[in-house]
């Protein structure tokens, strides 16, 4: 669940970085001001997410991204799931 | 200028010593990485012929920005030109997210002999399909001769039995601290847009100051953090893994201190009072490239640590 949030948010941000892009290519008054007020719900967004993130850490809902296996050994090699 | 006539610089000299360069720091790294002698001396020539004409240029345009040479059509030009630097480094990041994807949800799986079973361990039985930053070996394990994979050395008395994730990669460290770093350098730059959109010069050069501050924090911790990850073994050829680690982090790391150079830049900019409320894209440029170097880095955070 955390997951499928944490990619929601990350798309919100970059729809939110593309505003962005989309107001500072035509500038002028109308450009400036959608550029600043799309970067500020970027940063408000990427607090967000990395708040949620070690939250959900810290509760345990997810855990680091690690798998862990055997080694290649000399004699026998083992077949991994 | 009137808004018909377009300023075209004539007569200048920079595209040619810019080919220079790049082309002698090239052929001075190729034959660098050839273990010829001359190799880096070459390459050290040709960044300093690069940097020269990247002052000299890059001088002579706020010179004429500052000089009321462009109009608007000049400014439509650099801020299309700005787009199209920018779609360069979304496709680039994107290739190395694709890389870690592909690797990571495929084709690591299908050699471990997943799906398809084409590919099975029997391959190469020294293949162990893994996504991980540490492999546990039993004590005394002798490894296959002719192993060419690296794997990070186990810390004392942890076993595969005993381990957690959280002894594999410890995202609550310099992790974390980078993220809120950069996060926080995110944040003193809106504060940095704001105050110019607001015309007050001196907020501008405390936010600029404070991002500048934190973005060479961010790259201090970075070094650390890699010193780490290489003392414990963790290496570009630690398998895919290694490759795709140091790949990603390394490359943002260099934009990191890109972006670092640009905002001092902007910064020596602002006090010399190149920038107004309304006339800003220099500011405007770099603030966006810092935005998104910014959000990678995020996207490494969550993909490479957490997900």
């Amino acid at each position: 669940m955390t997951g499928v949030v944490a990619v929601i948010i990350i798309i919100a941000i970059l729809v939110a970085l593309g505003v962005g892009l989309i107001g500072m290519i035509k500038g002028g008054k109308s450009g400036s001001d959608k550029m600043f007020k799309s970067l500020v719900v970027r940063v408000s967004l990427s607090v967000l997410l990395f708040i949620l993130v070690m939250f959900s850490g810290y509760m345990g809902w997810i855990t680091p991204n690690a798998i862990m296996v055997d080694a290649p050994v000399i004699s026998t090699p083992e077949k991994n799931d | 200028m009137s808004e018909q006539e377009y300023y075209v610089p004539h007569g200048t000299y920079w595209p040619i010593i810019g080919s220079i360069g790049v082309s002698t720091l090239f052929v001075g790294f190729a034959n660098q990485m050839h273990g010829v002698e001359w190799g880096a001396s070459v390459m050290a020539l040709g960044l300093a012929i690069t940097v020269f004409m990247m002052f000299g240029w890059f001088g002579q345009v706020v010179n004429e920005s500052t000089n009321g040479m462009y109009n608007k059509q000049v400014d439509r030009s650099f801020r299309w030109g700005m787009s199209w630097f920018i779609f360069s480094e979304v496709m680039f990041f994107a290739a190395f997210f694709g890389a870690l994807f592909y690797a990571r949800a495929l084709s690591v799986p299908w050699l471990g002999g997943a799906d398809n079973n084409i590919f099975t361990p029997d391959l190469w039985n020294a293949f162990s399909a893994s996504w991980h930053q540490m492999a546990f070996l039993a004590p005394g394990t002798e490894l296959q001769s002719g192993t060419t994979m690296s794997f990070p050395a186990v810390p004392e008395g942890l076993t595969i039995e005993n381990a957690t994730p959280a002894d594999v990669v410890d995202p609550w460290g310099l992790p974390a601290l980078n993220t809120a770093l950069l996060l926080a350098s995110g944040v003193t730059l809106t504060y940095a847009h704001h105050a110019l959109r607001a015309g007050h010069r001196n907020q501008i050069i405390g936010w600029l100051v404070a991002t500048i501050a934190l973005g060479v924090a961010f790259l201090g911790f970075q070094i650390m953090e890699y010193s780490h990850a290489y003392a414990d073994g963790l290496k570009m050829t630690t398998g895919i893994y290694g490759s795709t680690f140091y790949m990603l982090t390394g490359f943002h790391g260099f934009h990191v201190t890109v972006g670092a150079i640009m905002l001092t830049v902007i910064l020596y900019r602002v006090q010399k009072g190149h920038f107004d409320a309304d006339n800003h894209f220099g500011f405007e440029g770099v603030a966006w490239y810092w935005h998104f170097v910014d959000v990678v880095w995020l996207g490494l955070f969550v993909f490479v640590y957490w997900l």
